[in-house]
């Protein structure tokens, strides 16, 4: 193990690695199954929304119920800019500047209340966004939707249709992820955290919680309206039923069980979000709620933090074990508080950063 | 500079592997092949063989809609359980084929019913009867796209029945204009004098009811529209509409509501303002156990709504013969054993019913020759059908059950009639 992280250290790994992802994001789609395409296009839109997410609850610690109102707002003015016959680049600006301005409007507001008043506000947003999408069916089509064929694959690149919207997907997708990646590992990365671990001490530190929070709510909203764009290239129709409040509550359990504040964590959730209703349909259609909540209360009571946190689990277990099995014996109190070691040295990396910062 | 040159190392690596990928992705797919259908006339379609055909259902078995949606997997299970324990259903190209369903729940999520199409697109020869406008417009193109048939699915939605614009697809329940346009011809043929009142739910439900209900009225003289209100499908109460509209001193209501609360609240409120008008309620709003006798229905001269099947729940249903053995399929190859409180059971038995008349005029085991069959059936009727009713696919712009009766509340149940009063 140690043998491992040992290599991961060096930067020419680091870059092999980055290359053998992208040669096989490259190939992958070219010699997959169709459905299989599908399928991952499909857990490339909703990884995207779950990164939204991540941004704005798990980074910056706020509650949020109302991501998929966002992915929704995305997805209908992609639908309705494809239907004006736009060009496609002015669409995917649009399908990020709707939800951007809305989000930036409504966080205005609602970053002024602190806590879970937040998720109060945010609540409503799929709850408002529902009947507004079927009362103004001039724009959206009403409850009968929109439907937007424009991502079938060009002449020019022989490819299939599921094989050109999985590139678009990881495309977009992979460059909002690398974008997301910089601004969480950088200088607001840090005042998103700073944030979330205690308001009094940003305020201190002359970060203002309120402009951050302002700002992921923003960057939250804007990834949201990526991941509608992406939706509309993937499944080329929506409706009101795409923003209804449920999907909210999903997309916020995908973000827990995949693990929050994790780049890698937004992707497993986007796996969860899509190819778990596909798992309990073949296990019994007639059980999927059922079954789903299970899993969901398993993942929750074996991996708390998400199944990003597997391997950091089974190391653990790992070291446990050979701590046990070694010569000298356990030592009194680490094993008896083996969950509390890491957040503990998590905060001691907080600190660090607070003193950089 | 040591980092610049391995860097570049590593774009060659990516470059190169990319290239050769691309290469040997030509010929990847290529060989597998079979996308779409052009692949020789008389090629047998995905999902038939000469002893079984496959029929892919998706529907909302869990969340807010599962009830009606359970009743659309249940009632074409049941009829084909029972017809494959008989030996199966014979065909026009003289085979006789068991009939296999695979139901998969969209939890009424478009994004979810698309993707339970892809799943099954290879291995189902059609896709039928699933429930949900938004879950069945979800996956409408890619089905003409890959040219699988979406049939007597279970919407109101005429663009099911639109051959144009819907080349591979066909509706089976009535569309809503259909249902307000019967009612409407209903009262024009009265011969009395009527003052409507009319409240509509905001959003093409209520629209399409209204524009049907016109329709049924244009041209005649003794019917009158005195006021035309509109509530949200998310308003709590409609008191104030309800008093405005007595005031009018309508003797009938056509009230285009899908929220059962809000019909029940409807009817009790008209009581509380003494006013008894005549009253119509859209199909899936005027259950008798549900709706009608909480509200309080037998105090109005008339609760009137349409039907094309008799209902499951009515009282004398299960005493017939046939009410009889459908519950028992029902119980014995749907697994489910209660008496179904939505129609949607029935009509779903009525699908069946209907592909097995497909069925019988296909003489090649195609999805091209299965839609020219399903198109010419003229006039059948199904189990169930209230007298009055056909199935008649042969008409384009008409799901493949257009003809609706209006049926009157009679203290139970409803009864069909003839002429309004």
């Amino acid at each position: 193990m140690a043998a491992v992280t040992g290599l991961w250290e060096r930067t020419w790994v680091r870059w092999v690695v980055a290359a053998l992802v992208v040669v096989l994001l490259v190939v992958l789609p070219l010699i997959l199954p169709e459905l299989a395409n599908q399928r991952l296009a499909r857990i490339g839109v909703f990884a995207v929304a779950v990164l939204g997410l991540n941004v704005v609850m798990g980074y910056t610690g706020q509650v949020s119920l109302g991501q998929i109102f966002f992915v929704g707002v995305g997805a209908y003015a992609t639908a309705w800019a494809v239907r004006e016959e736009w060009n496609i680049v002015l669409v995917f600006l649009l399908s990020i500047l709707v939800p951007g301005i809305l989000g930036l409007v409504i966080a205005l507001a609602a970053a002024r209340l602190g806590g879970l008043a937040i998720a109060m506000v945010t609540i409503a947003l799929p709850i408002i966004g529902v009947p507004l999408a079927k009362r103004l069916s001039d724009v959206t089509g009403g409850s009968q939707g929109l439907s937007a064929r424009f991502s079938d694959a060009p002449e020019w690149s022989g490819l299939y249709d599921d094989q050109w919207q999985l590139y678009l997907v990881i495309l977009i997708g992979g460059i909002v992820f690398l974008l997301t990646r910089n601004l969480v590992h950088g200088k607001y990365g840090r005042a998103f955290a700073i944030v979330k671990a205690n308001e009094a001490v940003a305020s201190s530190m002359g970060i203002s919680p309120y402009r951050y929070k302002v700002l992921a709510f923003t960057v939250a909203a804007v990834i949201g309206g990526v991941s509608g764009f992406l939706y509309m290239v993937v499944v080329q129709y929506t409706s009101p039923e795409t923003m209804s409040f449920g999907h909210s509550i999903t997309l916020l359990a995908s973000m827990v069980i995949g693990g929050a504040a994790s780049i890698i964590g937004s992707l497993i959730g986007g796996a969860y979000y899509v190819l778990v209703p596909e798992i309990t349909n073949a296990i019994d259609p007639s059980l999927t709620a059922l079954l789903q909540g299970a899993l969901l209360l398993l993942v929750l009571f074996l991996l708390p933090g998400g199944i990003v946190s597997l391997p950091r689990v089974i190391r653990r277990a790992l070291h446990r074990s050979r701590r046990d099995a070694g010569p000298q014996g356990p030592t009194a109190s680490s094993p008896t508080r083996p969950a509390q070691g890491r957040p503990a040295a998590e905060g001691t990396t907080h600190t660090e950063r607070q003193g950089q910062a | 500079m040591n980092m610049r040159s391995r860097t570049r190392g590593v774009l060659g690596i990516v470059a190169l592997g990319s290239a050769v990928a691309l290469t040997l992705a030509g010929c990847a797919r290529g060989g597998g092949g079979g996308d779409g259908g052009d692949g020789g006339e008389a090629a047998a379609s995905p999902g038939i063989t000469d002893e079984t055909i496959t029929l892919g259902i998706t529907t909302p078995l869990s969340g807010a809609t599962a009830g009606p949606g359970t009743c659309t997997v249940a009632g074409i299970t049941a009829y084909f359980g029972a017809a494959n324990a008989d030996g199966g259903v014979e065909f026009g190209d003289g085979k006789t084929r068991t009939v296999e369903i695979t139901a998969l729940d969209d939890q009424y999520d478009p994004q979810k019913a698309k993707s339970n199409f892809d799943q099954l697109k290879d291995s189902v020869f059609a896709m039928t009867a699933g429930l949900g406008t938004p879950t069945n417009r979800a996956y409408r193109e890619a089905a003409i796209a890959d040219e699988v048939p979406q049939v007597l699915v279970m919407t109101g939605d005429p663009i099911f029945s639109d051959q144009q614009e819907s080349p591979w697809q066909l509706g089976f329940v009535p569309i809503y204009q259909n249902e307000g346009e019967a009612f409407g011809k209903l009262l024009a043929e009265s011969g009395q004098e009527h003052k409507v009142a009319i409240l509509s739910q905001n959003d093409d439900y209520g629209e399409g009811y209204v524009e049907g209900f016109l329709e049924g009225i244009d041209g005649a003289d003794n019917v009158e529209v005195v006021k035309q209100l509109t509530y949200e499908a998310t308003d709590t109460s409609v008191d104030a509409q309800l008093t405005e509209l007595a005031a009018t001193g309508a003797d009938v209501i056509f009230n285009a509501m899908s929220i059962t609360p809000l019909a029940i609240a409807s009817l009790q409120k008209a009581q509380q303002l003494n006013w008894f008008p005549s009253w119509f309620l859209p199909s899936n709003t005027s259950s008798p156990g549900a709706i009608v006798e909480p509200g309080g229905g037998a105090a109005f001269p008339g609760v009137y709504t349409v039907a094309f099947a008799q209902s499951a729940a009515a009282p004398n249903f299960g005493e017939s013969p046939e009410g009889k053995a459908f519950l028992e399929e029902l119980a014995e190859y749907a697994d489910y054993p209660e008496v179904p409180a939505f129609p949607h059971c029935v009509w779903s038995y009525q699908v069946g019913a209907t592909l097995e008349q497909a069925f019988g005029q296909m003489t090649e085991p195609t999805r091209e020759n299965f839609m020219e069959a399903l198109r010419s059936i003229d006039d059948y009727v199904a189990p169930f059908m209230l007298e009055g009713s056909t199935v008649n696919t042969t008409e384009d712009g008409l799901p493949a059950v257009s003809t609706v009766v209006v049926q009157k509340f009679n203290g139970k149940g409803y009864s069909s009639v003839e002429d309004f009063g």
